[in-house]
């Protein structure tokens, strides 16, 4: 009796093993559709052809989460529903898009007369968005990210009245890269994806792009 | 190969921030002061080498729980390193990824193609299964960050008798099962949605989060790792392979002496007792039960396949693609009740809500009604197909419930249950007989 | 007695989370709905009803795929220039011909032989009245971003984004001087242009206009280069200029008022020759949230020709 018995453990332990390989063997080796693959995300990049065959999960990246902006709609969830408090989703500057208004849609409410730094006067509801005299008619604006607690207030009103660089951005140095993030699955508009970690960032601006060759396209601009 | 050029890529820039380089802005500022413009910082995610570290810290805590449970039969160390993964996994780690919630990463990657496992997460899935197939659930003993505190608070742990523990046991199959379909079809991650314990990890949960896990904990007083026991739907997967492991957990190092010092030891109810009334069931009993089986299991496969078919539509409800469509549908029907009838009172109907941040954003993104529906229409084929499956599996586990309770059994010794130990080595400082 | 009780006390909790995560994930709770950090645009796109002094009176649907730039000519007739074609109106809004180009035509201007100039990317082409090619003139820079043109007796005013300076060339593209260069001695602020949007006009006397957006002022430029005078206010209010950099467009009705677009609050207005608000032609409501670029033309009967490039609409608006 023992006999066939540890006959049987031993026979369904190989059973589950075999199981558990094909499984893996499953995920690792699993076909593309050529235009994603495990490198991700994109294979139009890729100086792979397209009939690269390397084992998927082998190669691929660690990945995170990040928004694009351009299908947020700011409904204000990324502030309330991340696991952390405050949000690990930050208002960031893309510097190189700035306009450096002296009127900044995004620092001032809407109706300020008198552009001073009075706590009053500004958009901000934590006051984390900063503004420096540069020179006449240049200021610049800064974000305390310590401060900010990523409601996108002031993103709104610059891309209103502004360029649109003050943009919502997952900070890695914050998030907590949760197996299902939280803000994603609220997210109404599939803003969230995740992306590989070595390319963590999905600002506008920074980039190759040329902002003013979108002209009055309402692009980069709007 | 490539994992090593991409870690060592990732060594040079473990500390420092990414610094883009400024662009040609949109027009460029001409400053006249010496002013430069500040280049737009974006911090790096958590370096992919930690993540292989991760999983040589599972490895080697596995080894060493399987060591100190099997040879060197200690409850203080085990519980040393149990303390030792709340630590790491739990509140250094902070949770993500673990093993329970790897199921669904499996599972999603094995239907949706431009879905990333990294091979990390693979392996956080995989090795604690292997490790079990021979060494008994020694992921659960002390390497699973979730058990480990559970076992914290467990002060005032009572046995609920075997019919309870089978009943309630049923529960992490349903789990499994659901968890599997919703991660397949892209809906959800429910176990990480429910996941009770890392707020606590992070300091920081909502506070309905924090409720929640307070109930848990408080239920885990009296009854021992209520998750683990009664949720866990990863707890199901190793159940089933310690079961076949090819050593496990026992209670005593030699033979049993009967002193019953060990019966209250396992707050699991996982010490099964000698069955030694050894009346051996008539042949003819044997037959009608096995018969009585044979029609049992299709038929409750097939009728818990059906209701599972049937619950389609709630099952599907979860997915927001789904919940999108159900918002149009309702919108447009309003629209063409308002376009049909101009006369006064037809807008007295109640308003749906059509400035909903959902509604918005399909607006936005310029997708057409009949887009939105035929998504949603795929989603509720799949979820007809997966509520069959779920079903199925769902009526298979309780008919095994069933013939596992209906067949005989003949036990001389305390022994441990190789399915629901845990192997935390607790039982065994019960047993005088020391090697 | 105890242990049930611990027993029960324990199940009831278990139950309870079942129970939470149950009910959590399938009753298809609604989703919180409104936005606690909501920058509210709807107080500040309201306008007094009674400011509004003018009536929309006619659409023209053009069928380019872009459209940006729109000049009333002579006769009345409505040019409306885009990507890859110009369309002509009546004033009636019916067809009066068309033509075709490569390229986005972002501004356009005609001089009185009926030659027109359209502005695209960084350089200026001209054309006849059929659409035949007249010229097509010498980038000044790669970086150039022509967002406006008019037209005198004899020369041409352009007006560069990119490089935020006014050029004046004479009416075969010969570059004749610059306008508008930061010149401190002159009194020249220089212009400041935060996005691309940079409109130059001739006034009632043929004075040359140009609208220094950043500064959210018109200024009045002889065509040396000397700034005469300028007015303008930034304000959210219906009577300033609002957002980084407005107004975005601006056109003259014959007695020497200014009309004025903007973006941000997307507004039209009308400003007395002394740059006193008067009133509104269409308020933030008449267009969808976030149009930018709505060009403007004045008829000889003083209509008020907009470029919706949004709803890629003409649309005319006359007084009440």
């Amino acid at each position: 009796m023992p006999g066939r018995r540890e006959f049987l453990n031993t026979l369904m332990r190989g059973g589950i093993l075999a199981a558990l390989g094909l499984l893996s063997g499953a995920v690792i080796f699993r076909s593309r559709d050529g235009k994603s693959c495990s490198y991700g995300f994109d294979c139009s990049g890729c100086s792979r052809s397209k009939s690269c065959m390397l084992p998927a999960a082998l190669e691929a990246r660690q990945t995170v989460w990040q928004l694009d902006m351009t299908k947020c709609i700011q409904c204000g969830r990324c502030a309330t529903n991340c696991v952390m408090s405050p949000s690990a989703v930050k208002c960031t500057h893309a510097f190189a898009m700035c306009g450096y208004c002296d009127l900044c849609g995004g620092y001032f409410k809407p109706g300020t007369k008198i552009l001073t730094t009075a706590a009053e006067n500004q958009l901000c509801p934590t006051n984390a968005l900063k503004r420096k005299f540069i020179e006449d008619p240049f200021f610049e604006y800064t974000i305390d990210e310590e401060l900010c607690i990523g409601c996108g207030k002031c993103v709104k009103g610059c891309g209103a009245f502004g360029n649109g660089s003050l943009q919502l951005q997952v900070r890695h140095d914050r998030c907590k890269n949760c197996n299902e993030c939280s803000i994603a699955r609220n997210c109404p508009s599939q803003a969230f994806t995740r992306v590989p970690a070595n390319k963590p960032s999905l600002m506008r601006g920074l980039g190759k792009e040329r902002p003013g060759t979108a002209a009055k396209k309402g692009g980069v601009d709007a | 190969m490539y994992i090593v050029r991409c870690t060592s890529f990732f060594l040079l820039f473990l500390l420092l921030p990414l610094v883009t380089l400024p662009i040609q802005r949109f027009p460029k500022p001409e400053f006249e002061t010496n002013y430069t413009q500040p280049s737009t910082q974006i911090p790096v995610p958590r370096a992919e080498l930690l993540a292989y570290l991760d999983v040589l810290v599972l490895l080697v805590a596995l080894a060493l729980v399987s060591w100190l449970v099997l040879k060197k039969r200690s409850r203080l160390w085990v519980f040393a390193m149990s303390v030792f993964s709340l630590a790491y996994f739990g509140f250094y780690r902070e949770g993500c990824v673990c093993s329970i919630g790897s199921i669904q990463n499996v599972s999603l990657a094995l239907f949706d193609h431009s879905f990333v496992l990294p091979l990390t997460v693979l392996l956080f899935f995989l090795l604690p299964l292997v490790f079990t197939l021979f060494f008994g659930r020694t992921f659960c003993a002390a390497v699973c960050p979730f058990g480990a505190i559970q076992d914290l608070v467990a002060f005032k742990p009572q046995s609920l008798g075997s019919r309870l523990n089978t009943v309630l046991g049923i529960i992490p199959y349903l789990y499994l099962g659901l968890a599997v379909l919703f991660a397949a079809t892209g809906t959800d991650f429910i176990i990480c949605r429910y996941d009770p314990f890392v707020g606590i990890f992070r300091f920081n949960a909502s506070f309905g989060m924090f409720l929640f896990t307070g109930i848990l904990l408080l239920s885990g007083v009296f009854i021992a790792r209520p998750y683990c026991r009664f949720l866990c739907p990863y707890g199901v997967l190793l159940n089933w392979t310690s079961r076949f492991s090819r050593r496990h957990l026992t209670i005593t190092p030699k033979e049993c002496i009967q002193c019953r010092l060990c019966e209250n030891s396992c707050p699991y109810d996982a010490i099964d007792f000698p069955v030694t009334d050894k009346s051996p069931e008539s042949r003819p009993l044997m037959v009608k039960k096995m018969m009585m089986l044979t029609v049992l299991v299709p038929f409750l496969v097939l009728i818990f396949g059906y209701t599972g078919s049937r619950m389609q539509d709630t099952l599907a409800g979860v997915d927001y693609r789904v919940k999108l469509a159900k918002e149009v549908m309702a919108l447009s029907k309003m629209q063409d009740a308002k376009a049909g009838s101009r006369e006064p009172g037809a807008g007295s109907r109640k308003q749906v809500q059509d400035d909903s941040f959902e509604i918005k954003a399909y607006k936005a993104s310029g997708k057409t009604e009949s887009q939105v529906y035929s998504e949603a229409s795929a989603v509720l084929k799949k979820f007809y197909l997966g509520g069959w499956l779920f079903g199925g599996f769902t009526g298979l586990v309780i008919a095994m419930l069933i013939a596992g309770r209906m067949l005989p059994v003949y036990r001389k010794d305390y022994v441990t249950n190789k399915g629901r130990c845990f192997s935390c080595a607790r039982c065994t400082d019960y047993c005088p007989i020391k090697s | 007695m105890k242990q049930k009780i611990f027993i029960i006390a324990g199940l009831l909790l278990l139950i309870a989370v079942i129970g939470i995560m149950f009910t959590d994930l399938f009753s298809g709770k609604k989703q919180e709905q409104t936005n606690p950090y909501d920058y509210k645009m709807g107080e500040i796109r309201k306008t007094d009803s009674n400011q509004t002094a003018y009536t929309e009176l006619l659409t023209i649907k053009p069928a380019l795929v872009e459209i940006h730039a729109i000049v009333n000519g002579d006769g009345d007739r409505i040019y409306v220039a885009g990507k890859n074609g110009l369309e002509i109106y009546k004033g009636d809004g019916k067809p009066d011909g068309n033509f075709s180009f490569e390229g986005v035509a972002s501004c356009m201007a005609i001089d009185k032989r009926g030659k027109i100039f359209i502005g695209i990317q960084d350089h200026v082409e001209v054309f006849d009245q059929i659409g035949k090619p007249a010229g097509k003139w010498k980038s000044v820079s790669p970086e150039s971003i022509l967002t406006s043109i008019a037209v005198s007796n004899s020369c041409v005013y352009v007006a560069d984004a990119g490089k935020k300076i006014v050029y004046r060339y004479d009416l075969n593209g010969r570059l004749i001087n610059r306008i508008g260069e930061k010149d401190p001695q002159k009194n020249v602020p220089g212009f400041i242009i935060p996005s691309p949007y940079f409109d130059l006009a001739l006034g009632k006397k043929g004075e040359l206009w140009i609208a220094n957006t950043g500064r959210h002022s018109l200024e009045q430029f002889s065509d040396e280069g000397v700034l005469n005078s300028a007015w303008g206010e930034a304000s959210m209010a219906i009577d300033g200029f609002c957002g980084c950099c407005n107004p975005s467009h601006f056109a003259f009705l014959h007695d020497g008022s200014f009309v004025t677009s903007e973006k941000g609050i997307e507004r039209v207005k009308i400003y007395s020759p002394k740059g006193e608000f008067t009133c509104i032609v269409a308020p933030p409501s008449a267009f969808t949230e976030g149009t930018r670029g709505l060009d403007l033309a004045v008829d000889s009967k003083d209509r008020i020709i907009v470029l919706d490039p949004e709803r890629k609409q003409v649309r005319i608006f006359v007084k009440k």
